[in-house]
């Protein structure tokens, strides 16, 4: 919710806030993580899907904040700084976990069951109008850990395939081709979950 | 072209458009054309969610724990309370006044929540899509948004989509949890989005009493 910063920043900016930070002011970096916690945290849940990993690094993203803020030079707006930052955070920690998606781009291809095949002649009725964001959260959820980081790094933080390729070191063919198929995955799940709904009813 | 040639292509058809032939296969096949509904609409539903979570308390803990231990914190630290209202202690600075306003709100809250029974629908629902649109603010809304009159145009902006956002929030959570009263992940999230306009509440509150 950026907006609310405009709302709660009554005295002080959010720019002298980080000056003062860049000099060692507690509060100051208190007052950040107050304003940005928030996102932050969303974005590592959303990547990891497991509470107790994103607190974690949640905390090692506002540590890294803390020993680097003083390299922030405004170059580009400071929500957007601290957010490639703690997408680094997380991806480096799943690089360490070993996770197949961000080691090779061979890693990244899809299960075969999860193709677009499946869809061929396929008659259904559409999803628009039909899904909520508590279903869409947990769709997103239940995606596989590969599909998840790349769908939500794409579709729901905004970040372009070259920027994604770049962040995970693969091709920007296969941040394009892991979106299709996260996408697809979703709509099998979505519409699932619609077909249970309907069912218990 | 068939549907698998289409299929084939459909990423980058979602991208950036067919050519003509992709775009006739399109016009003709119910099957390509539901599913290309569906990318898309998916596509620009993830758009509209917003950061729901906060961390737990123990995530500053944490922090604080570090860099004490790194010593990185400096000592004879400044207080800026006063001067940067932030989401960690914005109620340092709170009047007697507002204490109880806020307590007021979050009373209320609480017991709308704790009270909320949900009925089964009797007719298949019909909004449970996450619609764009404006939808009108009503009852206390309007007078939060009475309440921030007096503050900058971008202010008042701010306060009103804000609100729009977590009243949708809250329709789809509370739908959520009508549809299956036991889903415990609905509640919570149902609970998140009262706990956001609360603070929304909060911030009004704040910023409007003397």
């Amino acid at each position: 919710m950026t907006q609310v910063k405009k709302i709660i920043a009554s005295g002080l900016t959010e720019a002298e806030a980080i000056e003062r930070a860049k000099g060692g002011d507690a509060e100051c970096f208190e007052a950040l993580y107050g304003l940005h916690k928030r996102r932050v945290y969303s974005l590592c849940l959303r990547m990891t899907g497991n509470t107790a990993e994103a607190e974690d690094l949640t905390q090692e993203a506002f540590l890294q904040l803390y020993r680097k803020i003083a390299t922030f030079r405004g170059e580009s707006a400071f929500s957007t700084w601290l957010h490639r930052l703690s997408v680094n955070v997380v991806l480096m920690h799943l690089r360490k976990k070993g996770l197949p998606e961000v080691s090779l781009d061979e890693a990244l291809e899809p299960q075969h069951e999860d193709g677009p095949r499946k869809d061929i002649g396929a008659r259904d009725n559409v999803l628009a109008g039909s899904i909520d964001r508590v279903n869409l959260e947990r769709a997103i959820e239940s995606l596989p850990p590969g599909y998840r980081i790349i769908f939500v790094l794409h579709d729901v933080e905004g970040y372009e395939h070259n920027e994604i390729a770049e962040m995970m070191g693969c091709s920007i063919g296969n941040s394009k081709s892991q979106l299709h198929k996260a996408r697809m995955k979703l709509r099998e799940l979505l519409k699932l979950s619609r077909a249970e709904k309907a069912a218990r009813r | 072209m068939n549907c698998k040639e289409f299929q084939e292509v459909l990423p980058y058809i979602i991208e950036s458009g067919g050519n003509a032939e992709e775009e006739e296969h399109l016009r003709t096949c119910p099957a390509c054309a539901e599913l290309v509904q569906d990318l898309r609409y998916i596509a620009t539903q993830a758009k509209l969610l917003l950061p729901m979570h906060d961390p737990s308390p123990r995530v500053w803990t944490g922090i604080e724990q570090s860099l004490h231990q790194e010593s990185l914190l400096r000592e004879g630290r400044t207080s800026l309370w006063g001067h940067v209202t932030s989401i960690p202690a914005p109620a340092k600075s709170w009047t007697p006044v507002g204490w109880v306003m806020a307590a007021l709100v979050l009373t209320a809250f609480s017991l709308v929540l704790i009270n909320y029974h949900p009925q089964l629908p009797t007719t298949a629902p019909s909004a449970q899509n996450m619609s764009a649109q404006p939808v009108p603010l009503e009852g206390d809304d309007q007078q939060l948004m009475g309440r921030v009159s007096q503050q900058a145009p971008d202010v008042r902006r701010a306060y009103e989509d804000n609100l729009r956002e977590v009243n949708a929030y809250i329709t789809d959570a509370r739908q959520a949890v009508e549809r299956d009263p036991e889903d415990a992940v609905a509640r919570e999230q149902l609970q998140d989005a009262y706990q956001q306009k609360q603070m929304l509440y909060e911030m009004a509150t704040v910023r409007t009493l003397p």
